[in-house]
């Protein structure tokens, strides 16, 4: 029996893949979302929820522009999600500080910024240094020990469980096919054009563009169709407190309170494979610097703690690359999964349907690594 | 309470028949052995207070049933065995095996610290199965394990208007209890199925195998159907009344009927907790004889973590005699691991744990948990903690959510303080039957540390001594 | 709900929400409360609805209280002791201890 064939299938039920896979339902485009099962590694749920702009592209002035684009679209995109699911996603754009606990925490940040801000030119780069009275002023609690934090007004955050279910449901309601429980692989090309997609043998899909944007499971699909994916996972562990009566009115690069009033701590990053577990000591890392941000946090009580891979890339910076060999095959990989949600949905959903990446966002291409076919990251 | 790299040979979290019997046998033979106690008092919730009720109250002893007496041994021999205890301690978190070495990190009077045994037994018992139903959350329904615990350590009795509902042996066996105590409860609410031939035929081999335990229980059973109004067939259930109980409703024989109370207590069988066992990555499975989730055990208590052991209700429900069995046998194997760090099976099984297990299997048959409470109605919540509907649950598992822990995620069902306790199962159930497949098939909560409250600040504070000291 | 059998030997009294009340030494503040006739010991943060102990044992998580100089426990496994005050657990925005103050709109 020939099952449809869809005109794009997205390999992977994470923010990214939710992302395109709304923005093609949007398109008006057949698409089918292929997901896994509940126990999968998920690199989704190491999302912190933060839409963020200030500190990122440092070294590649594009991506520090494609942050931008996408804070600049997220009402829009959030607006019109809530209008096709009726659902509330919990955005705020009220900007963000990103607080450095010391001195030397904080002249190396300033140092980012300073740079960002020269490489950015007439385009403009805010930011605003803020500290003692004028901090404790915005963030009421903070640590008298804090060196200071830096205001970024494009800064935001959104609650990202709602924001993953509002893709999914926006993506089903406009048409799509969501494809839960199949762990695709083998991608089997066809004689003319196009794709079947397979799991154990036995086909589930077929597509005529294919977006791969299954996290960690990436690498091994990208390479049955020639593309090189150089992501690694980076584990980060987040602290979820009980819900307090508190209020912290802006996110932070470490914290941020969510709109059940729990509080959200985080900010860890380990090289340590494909675990995850937690561990005391980056637990407690955690907790001690953000009591030192926060003293009056330590009374609540800590909720649940959990472990994620995240996606990490050689220089941090996404990597969107297409198949040479099988043109139709995409891949896209990111590490900010919910700030870059809107010009997922928006303007990579374009490049898959028109064919090809445009030229000025090859430099997000594998290619600036340098690496050979022969993928070793597992 | 310890200083510098607290460490010992065996740390035994859980006080009841299971721990105090493996601390016992371990301590007496030379290992240096650590017990940690959420309770003030050893005896676990079997024997809870028993040596308080002994010193204090011998007069109860006879009241509470002879079943009870037998913590005074247990306590007794403990107290002697040379085995450290501490009480008022609770265990928040085992490291993963990803962590450089085992250890525990405990709370006790607001102080968070970390011990490093060489190996731990779990014996942290079982814990009441779920029975949600409407009304269920209102002040004034509890647990019938409640009202015992309250009858045991506080000599607090359920005024004359109580009402029991549910089915499992602990429920007839309260009912006996408060009799002795001229308690005569308005009325038992009986949610089993008649018995059936199967049951029938278990019950009288249980009967050869464990005469006094069986006479015993049908004693129970007489009290309760003779000296209190049993009701028979009973669902639907509902508990009803404004900002507290004030009555509760029922269904039988296409009927409803309604009763005038402010106490509901209920109770369908207890289950393991595994908790602590599931946030130590152990690996576990679903057991449909029991309809609950059970650890991975082979011989007496070995896990899928050669330095953790689990052993009594908390491994699978037995009952007390067969956790103090499983006390003597896990301290053999826990002993070879200390040796030699290779697990050491124990695979002959005594006659007394092969009888144990004959009464187990028609108690499993003749109280089978109750369908009401399994598969509850839309507008029934499950999760207490968020406030989330049987209704909901359905309803995302209708849209593609594949399990439990990505309906977490879409409902926030699970993310309470009590982390599922009150809702894993129920949920579980639920999404399989709602999604076609079985409740193995569908999986469980993913659980994690902390298991218990910690505060950021307790967290902040902790030392945290290295090995590579 | 609950009666006593029998009279303290050893009672201990303490406050709950500013009424005085007494209990036996030895009691949780849980078993202490019951038999003083609360039966509302919180309010559920979700939809404000009146919850009480359930199990007891510490496995449902309804009945915390705060209790001065010890911060918000469970009062099924916390021991009464002579003069402890206890209060309800607040979910309201108000002043609290934990102090990262009422901030401006978000």
């Amino acid at each position: 029996m020939t099952k449809k064939c869809f005109d794009v299938a997205v390999i992977g039920g994470g923010l990214l893949g939710s992302s395109l896979a709304y923005g093609f339902s949007q398109a008006g485009l057949s698409a089918a979302l292929i997901d896994e099962g509940d126990n999968a590694i998920r690199t989704a749920r190491g999302n912190f929820g933060l839409v963020w702009v200030q500190g990122k592209g440092e070294g590649m002035r594009e991506y520090a522009r494609w942050s931008r684009k996408s804070a600049d679209g997220w009402s829009n995109f959030s607006d019109q999600l809530s209008e096709v699911t009726g659902q509330d996603l919990g955005y705020h754009q009220s900007g963000g500080f990103n607080i450095s606990l010391d001195e030397a925490e904080l002249e190396e940040y300033l140092r980012v910024l300073e740079s960002l801000k020269a490489d950015a030119g007439e385009e403009g780069y805010e930011y605003e240094l803020v500290q003692g009275r004028t901090l404790a002023k915005y963030l009421p609690g903070i640590g008298e020990g804090v060196a200071g934090a830096t205001y970024c007004p494009h800064d935001g955050h959104v609650n990202p469980l709602y924001l993953l279910r509002a893709l999914q449901e926006g993506f089903s309601k406009l048409g799509g096919c969501y494809m839960p429980l199949s762990s695709i692989d083998q991608i089997q090309p066809l004689q003319s054009s196009g794709f079947e997609l397979l799991v154990e043998g036995r086909q589930v899909a077929s597509c005529e563009r294919l977006v791969i944007a299954a996290g960690h499971g990436s690498v091994g699909l990208g390479q049955q169709v020639g593309i090189s994916i150089p992501i690694y996972p980076e584990q980060g562990q987040i602290i979820v407190t009980e819900r307090s009566t508190d209020q912290l009115a802006y996110p932070t690069n470490m914290i941020r309170q969510t709109d059940e009033g729990t509080f959200m701590l985080g900010a860890s990053a380990r090289d340590v494979g494909f675990n995850s577990e937690t561990t005391t000591d980056t637990l407690q890392d955690i907790v001690r610097r953000c009591a030192s941000a926060f003293p009056n946090l330590r009374n609540l009580r800590i909720q649940r703690n959990w472990a994620a891979l995240r996606i990490m890339t050689p220089d941090g910076f996404p990597v969107y690359s297409q198949s040479e060999e099988f043109p139709g095959v995409f891949a896209f990989s990111c590490h900010s999964g919910v700030t870059l949600a809107a010009v997922h949905a928006e303007d990579v959903c374009r490049w898959v349907v028109d064919g090809r990446i445009p030229i000025d966002y090859r430099c997000f291409g594998p290619e600036r690594f340098d690496v050979s076919t022969a993928n070793t990251f597992d | 309470m310890i200083t510098q790299r607290p460490m010992c040979d065996v740390a035994v979290i859980g006080a009841g028949p299971a721990g105090l019997t493996a601390a016992s046998e371990l301590a007496e033979s030379g290992r240096d052995v650590v017990v940690l106690d959420e309770q003030g008092a050893p005896g676990g919730q079997i024997y809870k207070g028993v040596e308080k009720v002994v010193a204090d109250r011998p007069q109860d002893i006879g009241l509470l049933g002879k079943e009870y007496v037998a913590g005074k041994a247990l306590t007794r021999r403990f107290r002697q065995s040379g085995a450290q205890y501490h009480p008022g301690v609770s265990v928040w978190q085992i490291t993963s095996d990803q962590e450089p070495e085992l250890a525990l990190g405990l709370l006790q009077n607001g102080s968070a610290q970390m011990l490093h045994p060489k190996h731990v037994i779990l014996a942290t018992g079982a814990m009441e199965r779920p029975t949600p139903f409407k009304g269920w959350t209102l002040p004034g329904v509890m647990t019938v394990g409640a009202a015992q615990t309250l009858l045991k350590s506080s000599r607090l009795l359920p005024e004359d208007d109580v009402v029991l509902a549910g089915t499992g042996p602990l429920l007839y066996l309260y009912a006996a209890q408060l009799a002795s105590f001229g308690i005569r409860p308005q009325a038992i609410l009986d949610t089993r199925p008649s018995m059936s031939l199967r049951a029938a035929r278990l019950g009288l081999s249980a009967l050869t195998a464990c005469p006094k335990t069986m006479l015993a229980g049908m004693k129970w059973l007489w009290n309760a159907r003779v000296r209190v109004n049993m009701v028979r067939g009973v669902h639907s259930l509902k508990a009803q009344g404004e900002d507290h109980l004030s009555s509760v409703s029922y269904e039988t024989r296409g009927r409803r009927h309604e009763l005038s109370t402010s106490l509901l207590l209920t109770h369908d069988g207890v289950i393991p907790n595994t908790w602590l066992s599931m946030s130590a990555g152990i690996r576990h499975h679903f057991d449909s004889a029991q309809s609950c989730w059970v650890p991975d055990i082979h011989g007496a208590g070995s896990t899928s973590r050669d330095c953790i052991s689990i052993i009594g209700d908390g491994a699978r429900i037995g009952g007390a005699a067969v956790a103090a069995l499983q006390g003597e046998r896990v301290a053999y194997e826990v002993d070879a691991y200390l040796r030699t760090q290779h697990r050491a099976m124990v695979t002959t099984e005594s006659r007394a744990l092969r009888r144990q297990r004959q009464l187990r299997r028609f108690l499993d048959c003749a109280f089978p948990p109750t369908a009401d409470f399994q598969l509850p109605a839309d507008e029934t919540i499950v999760c207490r903690c968020e406030e989330v509907s049987a209704g909901e649950i359905r309803q995302v598992a209708a849209r593609g959510c594949m399990g439990p822990n990505q309906g977490k995620a879409f409902t926030r069902c699970g993310m309470g303080p009590c982390m599922g306790r009150k809702c894993a199962l129920t949920v579980s159930q639920v999404m399989a039957d709602a999604r076609g497949v079985s409740v193995g098939e569908i999986g469980h909560y993913r659980i994690r540390s902390p298991i218990r409250p910690i505060t950021v600040g307790q967290l902040a504070d902790m030392a945290l001594v290295s090995g590579e000291d | 709900m609950f009666r006593l059998r029998t009279h303290s030997t050893d009672p201990v009294t303490f406050s709950f929400e500013g009424r005085r009340l007494t209990a036996s030494r030895g009691d949780t503040i849980a078993a202490a409360l019951l038999g003083s006739g609360v039966f509302i010991f919180r309010n559920s943060p979700v939809s404000s609805s009146p919850r009480a102990p359930f199990c007891m044992i510490g496995n449902c998580y309804e009945c915390f209280v705060r209790v001065e100089a010890m911060g918000v426990v469970q009062a099924c496994l916390t021991e009464i002791t002579e003069g402890m005050k206890i209060s309800k657990v607040s979910n309201l925005i108000d002043e609290s201890e934990t102090g990262i103050k009422e901030s401006s709109k978000r």
